[in-house]
């Protein structure tokens, strides 16, 4: 819009009124605020809100809001740029729809499971809660307590809840949403190298020479590492790039070498790379005798469904044995992946013989340096755990790891999966630094830092995510907590087993949300959430980058930061309430103290006093406890790692820093893990070492190809597999409620081929049922979007909160990681 | 064999002494009609989508990528089949185009495309031979269907109102100048002029 | 007498509306509430399908949109059904790179497109700005579920602006 004449002669006649008026006009261009005290923006750092990348952005607040972000120039990660979320971050705190107080589902003014929601205040809130917590426990004891925890908590908030369920509760059956999303690669690290997360970091994208992406749609997930990893291709024409899916998407579009696989096919793809590199004698000899040796796993595991299940019935290995390997060496290692041929691999996997050949020969040449990235279609897999080992085993055979641009390289969704979920340890059976629950070793180790009397933390892996939904439906998980995640969306088979579960008249369900989400919708309790930088917190990225922020903006009034939830909770238990009189007698001196008292206040937490927190920043949480705690819960989970490879940075650091990727071991970051001279925990002299074992060796295991849970028959006659877009983050409670987000991509479509349309009488925009044996969801037929699908297979996204793919979707789980597969079920599609 | 052969030869050579004149010339006719029409309608089966995707090379690779695209599905169902944009319609230019897909028969038994790897290979050749020619034509095939006569501009985006009613008015630009890329997926398109 | 009889009645009166109003603002506010809950739902049960919607239609209109801030990638104002951006070729660049914007009359990305990683300007537009629908959408004609109440920096600073010349 340009000023036009009559607009001109306008704007002279007001300065002719104010002039004759006395009034004096700004001699400075009438139509700009110019003056700096006007123009001026708070700016300040933070991660971003959504994935794994880990991006910094700048957050420019103004009066009390944030009205700008942009991507943090000085950040490492992103240098500057943000994918379209990322850019929007300002916008996701101020849907109209933020709640503001407490919501319990009443009748005439009491509780009832069946009435509906209003608003109660927060003490009123906590009442309800801590009676129906305390019914629970004296009626069935911790195991009848849980909570389902997030990727998106914040360090403090994961360590807080760790330490409130499994030392003040003495229950185990805490478990993050991060195990929907990394729990494969968890075991797959754990039990290849003994020591969680990657070796590399993203330096390698600007390093290697060939990008290999196992089921991953970067271009769409991790947007700013594909800048990166375009970046590398585009500038350096010998890089090449290699994709396999089971279905062409956007990632293809730089693709050198794109592959579709039939689903659950790239197990075989991995052993017939392996079987290459040894028939091609292109193996590192030197370094596979010096720093890996072989096993053969256990087979025949099963696919992590209910017991009765006919799968379960018939798998001989599903029980505890599953995980177990024994030695084999180099040659029976070769015999075992010998079968897997070209010939016999490319007619399984239906991906053309000279299009493996050239992926084997990226992976087998000596001279290329291979980054291999995955994210869910490895992850999401019921065989997960095993995918993992697989893409390790090319990587070890080649030696092909742990340098500049060698580096197997597993991706995260969530901006904190690694921080909190997995560094913090907020999975039933973990503890800070990898420790696990069932090492009487690590769990002394806890309760020493903690302070807390032997025998505290129970020894027995508590429920994982598709268990907690399981038991719920079955009654035996009665006190359920949700904090920071949608799991009522994003679960598997909602229909038969999270729906029912939420709502068994036996439970009392809890969900902590800034927003109404569907999972909100199906609790008992509400209670509404400060977010992002209306809180204090730290995040820890894929590339083990730990960042922190401060607190920007002030919440909603009646909106608590999830920290704050836990923390003023714990108020209100005694320890009477909680312990057995046998264990308060380890260590009198808690008797009468609350919860908050023993696990905050009094322990190591609550050390750092408010003089710390800096005046002329917000931090409504610590001011409202009386210590600066997010301080204090930081640097007592700090004490964990440091000394045992997992070293962090004193806190403050962090505030000033862009992030640094721990082992931070004298004030040094660490790039490459394992390796000397990268890695200070390496011995001198040895070149590589995987400390994560004992012996200083990675495994190499021999593992086969096993079919999917689920495959298309003659009336369930398609492949379905769900996923995530480039607009939405996640469930899509906060993308959805940007405008220009939503306007971007509203709904949720099944991506189809043509053919498969076609051959159902069906056409793009045509209303259809997808049905599965577990339910059905209602969407519209899409057959020439972004994804493109080959003939036999679906896709469909599940951000949207109006059509809920898990409805149809299957629970079965990698039995080793308890990952469900998200990937693969048998669908049919029929037009309403 | 060969005095078989010299025999046969005779006999063709030799001035007709057991047929008429007139039934040679009749029967001559027929056979003509019989050969043209014969000629004629294989070139008509030669010229439906069906016979060009019946080569894999065709169907998995330029037809698969058009399925996605506005001249295959749109709102009135007027679809463009292969022959509508690659087959000349008058007599001359079709046959010369026929002889120019001689090539590419030749390259179809000789497994020159056969994989989608070897067709991208080719892809910007292919696709400047069709770019030359529609720009030598003022883009006829183009043309056959969206005539220029007949277009409402005020139904057009404004860009396009802009750009049809200027540069393809005066004849600066044709279809194909600006319109590449819209029924199949692009070649590298380093180089090529208003890219 | 009579005047604190009135006083009393009027008192009273006011005692018992009062609760009464308090309970139909309390009533309201629950309604608002519960109404609100499932927005993205439509207010949908869980275990009930919401009718999909018809797939809305690309808004084609070539009218640019404001920005919410500065830093804000603009939306793109047209369809871009069709546009290859492959490691082939990059469509967009066909009318919004530098040597095109006089013929096309398109907007011509902004310098920052030319910095590489370290913050140099290339000569080109950099490899890691290739993907352009990375961060430029194109908006569906689609009505958003949920209003958004962003501030944009422009009307705080009016304000303030209009506050203090009414100090003076």
């Amino acid at each position: 819009m340009t000023i036009n004449r009559r607009g001109f002669i306008k704007a002279n006649a007001i300065a002719a009124a104010a002039a004759v008026a006395g009034v004096s006009v700004p001699a400075i261009a009438s139509n700009l605020i110019t003056s700096s005290d006007m123009t001026k923006l708070k700016w300040d750092k933070a991660p971003c809100r959504f994935c794994g990348t880990g991006c910094s952005v700048n957050v420019g607040v103004m009066d009390g809001k944030v009205v700008a972000t942009h991507g943090d120039i000085k950040s490492p990660v992103n240098k500057g740029l943000n994918c379209v979320k990322g850019y929007f971050l300002s916008k996701i705190m101020y849907g109209k729809d933020r709640l503001t107080t407490p919501l319990l589902r009443m009748t005439n003014g009491k509780y009832d499971k069946e009435g509906e929601f209003a608003p109660i205040s927060w003490d009123k809130a906590f009442d309800i809660m801590a009676e129906k917590a305390k019914d629970a426990l004296k009626k069935d004891g911790p195991k009848a307590v849980g909570m389902f925890g997030s990727g998106q908590w914040t360090v403090q908030e994961g360590y807080a809840a760790v330490k409130l369920m499994k030392a003040g509760f003495r229950s185990n059956n805490i478990d993050p949403n991060a195990r929907h999303c990394m729990a494969s690669a968890v075991g797959g690290f754990m039990r290849t190298f003994g020591i969680d997360e990657p070796m590399g970091c993203y330096d390698d994208l600007e390093a290697a020479d060939a990008f290999v992406l196992w089921g991953s749609n970067m271009a769409e997930m991790h947007p700013i590492l594909w800048t990166r990893l375009t970046d590398r291709r585009l500038s350096s024409p010998h890089v090449k790039v290699a994709v396999l899916s089971t279905f062409e998407h956007r990632s293809f579009d730089l693709a050198d070498n794109g592959m579709i696989f039939t689903p659950q096919t790239d197990l075989a793809i991995l052993n017939y790379i392996a079987n290459y590199i040894i028939k091609t004698d292109r193996v590192n000899k030197d370094f596979v005798s010096k720093h890996t040796n072989f096993r053969l796993g256990e087979t025949d595991i099963g696919y992590g469904l209910r017991p009765e299940h006919p799968l379960e019935q018939a798998a001989k290995n599903n029980g505890k044995t599953a995980g177990s390997s024994t030695p084999i060496d180099f040659d029976e290692y070769a015999k075992f992946v010998s079968t897997y041929t070209v010939e016999y691999v490319s007619k399984l996997s239906g991906v053309p013989e000279h299009k493996l050949e050239a992926l084997a020969e990226l992976y087998a040449d000596p001279k290329i340096k291979v980054t291999s990235f995955w994210t869910m279609g490895f992850n999401q897999h019921t065989r997960g755990v095993w995918a993992n080992n697989l893409v390790y085993n090319i990587h070890l055979l080649t030696g092909k790891i742990s340098t500049p641009g060698n580096s197997p390289f597993s991706l995260t969704g969530q901006p904190s999966a690694c921080g909190t979920a997995r560094e913090v340890g907020t999975f039933s059976h973990r503890l800070p630094a990898d420790m696990v629950v069932t090492n009487p070793k690590h769990r002394a180790t806890a309760e020493k830092t903690w302070d807390l009397p032997e025998g505290t933390i129970p020894p027995k892996p508590g429920y994982h995510a598709v268990l907690q939904t399981r038991m719920l439906k079955d009654g035996k998980l009665n006190f359920y907590w949700v904090q920071c995640n949608n799991n009522m969306q994003a679960g598997a088979n909602i229909n038969e087993e999270a729906y029912p579960g939420y709502r068994n008249p036996k439970n009392f369900i809890v969900v902590s949300d800034p927003y109404p989400t569907v999972t909100a919708q199906a609790a008992d309790l509400i209670l509404p959430t400060a977010m992002w930088v209306e809180k204090e917190g730290v995040y820890g990225n894929a590339e083990r980058r730990t960042q922190s922020w401060y607190q920007m903006v002030e919440a909603p009034t009646g909106a608590k930061s999830d920290l704050w939830q836990l923390v003023e909770f714990s108020k209100r238990f005694a320890i009477e309430d909680v312990w057995p009189e046998e264990l308060i007698a380890k260590k009198p001196e808690v008797r009468g103290k609350t919860l908050f008292d023993v696990l905050y206040k009094d322990s190591s937490v609550g050390k750092f006093s408010l003089d710390e927190v800096p005046e002329d920043r917000l931090n409504d949480d610590a001011r409202d406890f009386g210590f600066y705690i997010q301080k204090g819960l930081f640097e007592e989970y700090a004490t964990f790692g440091r000394g045992h490879a997992h070293d962090l940075a004193p806190y403050d650091t962090y505030h000033k820093e862009r992030g640094l990727r721990w082992p931070v071991v004298n004030g040094k970051e660490t790039k490459w893990r394992f390796k000397e001279g990268s890695d200070p925990y390496v011995k001198a002299g040895s070149g590589w070492d995987f400390y994560g074992h004992k012996d200083g060796r990675a495994r190499i295991f021999a593992l086969p190809y096993e079919p999917a849970a689920e495959s298309p028959d003659e009336e369930y006659d398609l492949w379905l597999s769900t996923g995530r877009v480039l607009e939405h983050w996640h469930s899509g409670s906060m993308t959805q409620r940007v405008p220009e987000l939503y306007k971007a991509m509203p709904d949720a479509l099944v991506y189809m081929h043509p053919d498969d349309a076609k051959k159902r009488g069906m056409r793009r925009g045509d209303l259809v049922k997808l049905i599965s044996r577990r339910g059905e969801v209602q969407t519209r037929v899409e057959t020439r979007g972004r994804n493109k699908p080959p003939i036999g297979l679906v896709f469909m996204p599940w951000f949207d909160a109006s059509r809920l793919v898990n409805k149809v979707t299957l629970d079965a789980t990698d039995p080793l990681s308890k990952q469900t597969d998200f990937k693969k079920c048998a669908i049919k599609i029929v037009k309403v | 064999m060969k005095k078989i052969l010299m025999i046969g030869w005779k006999t063709l050579t030799k001035p007709s002494g057991y047929y008429s004149l007139g039934a040679l010339v009749i029967g001559g006719f027929v056979a003509g009609i019989i050969f043209w029409g014969g000629f004629n309608t294989a070139l008509e089966v030669t010229n439906t989508e069906a016979f060009c995707i019946s080569c894999h090379e065709m169907e998995n690779n330029v037809y698969e990528e058009m399925k996605t695209t506005i001249h295959f599905s749109n709102r009135s169902g007027v679809r463009a089949t292969c022959p509508d944009c690659h087959v000349p319609h008058n007599w001359t230019s079709k046959i010369a185009r026929k002889m120019q897909a001689s090539k590419e028969v030749w390259g179809m038994i000789f497994g020159t495309i056969n994989t989608r790897e070897k067709f991208l290979v080719h892809r910007k050749r292919l696709a400047q031979n069709e770019w030359d020619r529609l720009k030598a034509n003022d883009s006829l095939e183009c043309r056959n269907c969206h005539n220029f006569d007949y277009m409402d501009f005020t139904e057009q985006s404004d860009r396009a109102a802009y750009q049809h009613s200027t540069a393809l008015a005066s004849g600066e630009k044709t279809c194909i100048d600006c319109h590449k890329g819209i029924a199949h997926q692009l070649p590298d398109m380093k180089g090529v002029e208003g890219w | 007498m009579k005047k604190i009889n009135l006083a009393v009645i009027a008192s009273l009166l006011v005692l018992a509306v009062l609760p009464m109003m308090y309970s139909l603002n309390a009533n309201a506010a629950d309604k608002e509430t519960v109404n609100s809950l499932a927005t993205l739902r439509d207010h949908t049960p869980i275990d009930v399908q919401k009718e999909p919607n018809r797939i809305p239609k690309v808004i084609n209109k070539d009218i640019k949109q404001g920005r919410n801030y500065p830093m804000q990638p603009p939306v793109i104002p047209h369809t871009t059904r069709s546009y290859e951006v492959n490691k082939y070729n990059n469509k967009c660049m066909s009318c919004h790179s530098r040597h095109r914007t006089e013929k096309s009359q398109a907007p011509m990305v902004s310098v920052t497109h030319f910095m590489n990683r370290d913050g140099n300007f290339l000569a080109e537009i950099s490899p890691r700005r290739y993907f352009c629908n990375q961060c430029h959408v194109t908006q569906l004609d689609a009505e958003p579920l949920v209003e958004n109440t962003f501030t944009d920096m422009h009307s705080l600073m009016n304000e303030k602006s209009k506050a203090k010349s009414e100090e003076h």
